[in-house]
């Protein structure tokens, strides 16, 4: 066998390694049913601010905690703590993509991924409230 | 229907552009087929001639098309959606030039300009090539062409118009107003939206341009390995190719770490580097680059791994395009901190994408039948796709191009049948250019995961009854395909980046040692020997300096591989190249390489976050000790935070940024002598020993602290709150601030103060923009505390304490008004405020067992009291105070991070452009030679 073959070999079983390593390592987005199900273990959760109510933030208590509740893709709401500062335009929010663990019960967020709206459709919106305040 | 005559309307130019448009669309194509047929078997002149002008009108209608688009920004046409969405009225000359680049169609215009102009330097210096590599050039313009076009076929729109009015766009052609001929009178169309403000920073002005010249330029290899293969001329195209290559990887480079330093300077992402998927996607053709461009030098002397080196250098174009294809379509989606909007032309890029990654793939097979025969399968595929089933084509697609590959390795491209020495250049060059490969594919297949989980879609049931078959959860998950990152950075891609890293930069210290065909081993290791010691003594000095703990070695073992590069190459340098300029170029880029990447290892691995465990405030200290990166800092307070002392002093706002002030002050270490006596965590501690305080208790804890379980009389009397110590000098101010930004909410900027061996970054992670609501006295929202007799809360400057508790006596309760049935307890408490006292004395009133609330207001001091609840057998009292606004204090919440030698880092950047500067010269000074010695 010639050197290029053993290096050949060697790079694929390595590209092979890294694949299994890579969908091994991956988390899976889920709803909140399946993750309660399984504390512990990491989730990604999408899903949308539950607007009806109130982002609590206070950071002279923990500067680090925000509470807020989301709905998932299989509409349960639940309440998340996200361990980090009220990320700025949560309120404004689209979508929000969660990553965290269930302890004890509750939804733990360790970080979060949000979506805002385009500035295109804030900008339809302004103008159809333009047309509308004119006779 | 009427025509209406809108009044004031620039119309023309929007006709006028799109004339233009759908004109440098003709030519592109035109230029294609002549390019084409002049250069079929011997070459055509005049078909030459054709595919030229073509090209030439190409390039002057596109350069027109932005001109024009100039024109339209800077005369402000608000009537133009391009211009509408992206300018206003109070963006500087500067802004107004970049928000040209500020949407998807003007990306694609800065491409196609970058395209023509490296085209018509093409057209005058690539000779013989010229025919093959403009046919290439002109397909592709003519699929980014297509891309601006804005033609419905029903109702599908191919490509996005640039001069789309604003009355034409599909969201508003509804509205009323677009039928009134005055309709730009109106005050919506006197203003447009502007550029995001988060992109109005300097970097907008300089970044883009650059990384799409990076882009723009891989076409040029690209071109001419596809004019190799198409001529059977596999090593002579890469003469000119190979200055071309290094051209594009020093301009590639320069922009992705342009885009570093400025999510480093202006976002608060924490670091210079955040393996975003956008990042990412820009990264993987420059190292797939970075390894066809060292191929095609070993290659010009030594034909071996000829294959490889065309797989890197057309796979580097065709990451580009998929790259483009994954920013750009909105693919990516909910996997990126980037928010991309499907803006329609997906289809359009996935088929530009396809095309390329099969011609490219068809190129490799050097048999005419073959080749059409696979040009039917993919036409058939196409339609196929676009019918029937577009997923499992795009899959099966991937399948037949991995297999053309194969097939042209075994049967076409050329391999030499001699097996090179070990000890060669060429065999560690063609080792380091795989690994170049292997953390390419690495890098995309975790950037891809939105794609994967799409292709996964239509097996989805197939998998699902897989799982219900065997009862393996990994079934279940690829049946939901719904896979998503690992938000674990060391997981994802440190785990594998660094020891591929690690190799490749090893190989960078001894390849150029190693001579082609073979070494002599023994002399080898004696050249090398010295470097190798002489990075082994630095690894220790960096040992010495930094902590590493056990489980970061894979990082120690790449700084010693960054070190021997740079101790190498820099004995090479004196040894070898003894100062002749053009032979140096690839010793001084590889230093810079290896600089780069030392100083983004040290500064990444050793930030330290100095704004973590601080107590900002008294209240935490009833708390646990805690693991929070971020501070909370009240106007006013002086607390430490790492090696300095900081204060936050006061904000103030500046266009449309709100800056806050924050000072800081060298810190004076704490000297503390045996019997001094301080309280932590609210317990009594006794100096054993003289020392100075470490930054945290905990340091000295055991070793220079006495616990004291039970603090007599002159403890309690000489005890302080332990300081690491005090505030000396003030030092410098830092305006970490807030962007208002009404688009996409207010983002965070941070600010940095530059040492030479260190940068101390900080950001906000949260501030007050609105004022709190209050009651309509004024009051704040209250606070709830239980509290025992003896404890202290400090409501924003005002230290309360809560002393005794009494009964309120029968004889007393008329003065109080209360009835004689009435149990009442009077909560003494006192108010302290800069020396100054008062006592107050709220009740609790129980009424027929009911609690009879009694708001007790300070006007004086702006508090308002009420005591909720007694509980005598806890003795615990709990109480709600209320803070006025007018002595609220303004906080801020902010992290602060060290990053040491940083600096390293963008010294290494500046080194390898100056490296590889030099090096494109000396090869184009080559490529010239060689020109002058054929003729």
């Amino acid at each position: 066998m010639s050197k290029t073959q053993v290096v050949l070999i060697v790079v694929v079983a390595l590209v092979v390694g890294l694949i299994i390593s890579q969908v091994t390592g991956m988390s899976t987005s889920v709803g909140f049913e399946e993750a309660f199900e399984n504390p512990g273990r990491e989730f990604k959760i999408s899903g949308t601010l539950d607007r009806s109510q109130p982002v609590v933030y206070d950071p002279l208590t923990d500067s680090e905690m925000t509470i807020f509740h989301m709905v998932d893709k299989n509409n349960q709401i639940r309440e998340v703590k996200l361990s980090k500062a009220k990320p700025t335009g949560l309120e404004q929010s689209e979508t929000i993509d969660l990553y965290g663990t269930v302890v004890d019960g509750e939804f733990h967020a360790s970080d979060i991924l949000m979506k805002c709206p385009s500035k295109y459709n804030e900008h339809n919106h302004s103008l159809e409230t333009a047309e509308a305040g004119t006779p | 229907m009427d025509q209406i005559v809108y009044s004031g309307e620039w119309y023309w130019a929007a006709t006028l552009g799109r004339v233009l448009v759908a004109l440098g669309f003709a030519a592109a194509l035109l230029g294609f087929f002549g390019y084409l047929k002049g250069s079929l078997g011997k070459g055509n002149q005049g078909w030459m001639r054709i595919g030229r002008a073509a090209f030439l009108a190409h390039a002057f209608s596109f350069l027109a098309v932005i001109v024009l688009v100039y024109v339209l920004i800077l005369n402000h046409r608000y009537e133009f959606q391009y211009v509408w969405k992206h300018l206003n009225n109070t963006m500087p000359l500067s802004f107004q030039v970049s928000s040209f680049w500020g949407g998807q169609e003007g990306g694609f215009l800065l491409w196609m300009f970058w395209h023509i102009v490296l085209a018509l330097v093409l057209v005058r210096t690539a000779g013989r090539w010229e025919g093959p590599v403009l046919t290439v050039f002109s397909a592709v313009q003519a699929f980014l062409a297509s891309m601006l076009l804005g033609i419905y076929f029903g109702d599908y729109q191919f490509g996005l118009d640039p001069f789309l009015l604003m009355r034409e766009s599909t969201t508003n052609i509804t509205l009323p107003w677009t039928r009134n001929p005055d309709y730009l009178s109106l005050p919506q169309f006197t203003d447009g939206q502007g550029l995001n403000p988060l992109l109005q920073n300097y970097w907008m002005v300089i970044h883009p341009p650059t990384l799409f010249l990076g882009f723009a330029s891989t076409l040029v290899p690209f071109a001419f390995a596809v004019a190799g293969l198409w001529k059977k001329d596999y090593i002579e195209w890469m003469r000119p190719a190979t200055p071309w290559s290094f051209f594009s990887i020093m301009i590639l480079g320069t922009g992705i770490l342009m885009g570093g330093a400025w999510a480093y300077e202006a976002l608060s992402f924490g670091g210079f580097w955040a393996w975003d998927p956008v990042e990412n996607s820009s990264l993987v053709p420059w190292i797939m680059l970075v390894g066809g461009a060292h191929l095609l030098m070993v290659n010009r002397v030594r034909m071996t791994s000829l294959f490889t080196t065309f797989l890197l250098i057309m796979g580097t174009f065709i990451m580009v395009v998929y790259s483009t294809f994954l920013t750009k379509s909105g693919i990516l989606g909910d996997t990126s901190v980037h928010s991309f909007v499907d803006s329609g032309i997906l289809p359009q890029l996935l088929v530009y994408l396809l095309t390329f990654a099969a011609l490219g793939a068809l190129m490799l097979i050097g048999n005419m039948k073959e080749r059409w025969m696979y040009t039917a399968l993919f036409i058939a595929m196409f339609f196929i796709g676009v019918t029937v089933a577009p997923l499992e084509m795009i899959i099966l697609f991937c399948l037949v191009v991995l297999w053309l590959m194969i097939r042209a390795y075994r049967a076409y491209i050329p391999r030499q049948t001699k097996e090179e020495a070990l000890w060669s250049r060429e065999f560690w060059m063609f080792i380091g250019s795989l690994v170049l490969l292997v953390s390419a594919i690495q890098i995309t297949a975790q950037t891809s995961i939105a794609v994967f989980n799409k292709l996964l879609e239509p097996f989805s049931g197939t998998f699902a009854s897989l799982h219900a078959s065997t009862g393996m959860e990994f079934f279940k998950s690829l049946s939901e395909h719904s896979f998503a990152p690992s938000k674990d950075i060391d997981q994802a891609y440190h785990l594998w980046q660094i020891p591929l890293a690690f190799i490749f930069i090893m190989l960078i210290a001894i390849t150029q040692y190693l001579k082609y065909k073979d070494t002599n081993v023994k002399t080898f290791v004696s050249k090398i020997a010295r470097s190798f010691l002489a990075a082994s003594i630095l690894l220790l000095l960096v040992l010495l300096s930094f902590d590493f703990a056990a489980h970061e070695f894979p990082r120690v073992a790449l700084l010693f591989a960054t070190l021997f590069a740079v101790t190498a190459n820099v004995d090479y340098l004196i040894q070898v190249v003894k100062g002749n300029w053009d032979k140096s170029g690839a010793s001084i880029a590889h230093i810079g390489f290896a600089l780069l990447i030392f100083g983004a290892v040290i500064s990444t691995a050793q930030k330290d976050v100095i704004s973590r465990n601080q107590i900002g405030d008294i209240r935490a200290l009833n708390e646990e000790l805690n693991n929070r990166e971020d501070m909370l800092l009240m106007q006013g307070d002086t607390l430490p935070m790492g090696d300095y002392f900081v204060t936050y002093r006061d904000r103030y706002t500046e266009g449309i940024h709100v800056k806050f002030e924050v000072d800081y002050f060298e810190k004076v270490p704490k000297a503390y002598t045996e019997g001094d006596v301080v309280f932590f965590n609210n317990m009594f501690f006794e100096c054993k020993e003289a020392h100075t305080a470490g930054r945290n208790f905990s340091e000295h804890m055991d070793t220079h602290w006495l616990f004291i379980p039970i603090p007599n009389e002159r403890h309690a009397r000489e005890a302080q709150l332990w300081v690491s110590g005090t505030p000396g000098p003030f030092m410098f101010t830092l305006e970490p601030r807030i962007q208002l930004n009404e688009q996409m909410g207010n983002a965070p900027e941070p600010d940095t103060r530059h040492y030479w061996n260190r940068d101390l970054y900080t950001h906000l992670k949260w501030a007050r923009l609105t004022p709190p609501e209050t009651d309509e006295d004024g009051f704040l929202g209250g606070r709830a505390h239980d509290v025992h007799i003896g404890d202290s809360i400090l409501v924003s400057n005002i230290l309360v304490s809560v002393d005794s508790l009494s009964a309120v006596a029968t004889e007393d309760k008329a003065a109080y008004s209360l009835l004689d049935t009435d149990i009442a307890i009077r909560v003494h408490m006192t108010l302290r405020e800069r020396g100054i006292t008062q006592p107050i004395e709220p009740l609790w009133i129980v009424r027929d067992s009911l609690i009879v609330p009694d708001m007790n207001q300070i006007d004086d001091w702006g508090l308002k009291f009420l005591v909720n609840r007694f509980d005598p057998t806890t003795q615990t009292i709990n109480l709600t105070i209320w803070e006025h606004e007018s002595i609220r204090r303004d906080f801020i919440v902010m992290q602060a991070v060290i990053f040491p030698q940083i600096n390293i880092l963008w010294i290494g950047c500046i080194i390898m452009v100056i490296g590889t500067t030099l090096s494109i010269r000396h090869r184009y000074k080559l490529a010239q030679k060689a020109k002058k010695d054929a003729a």
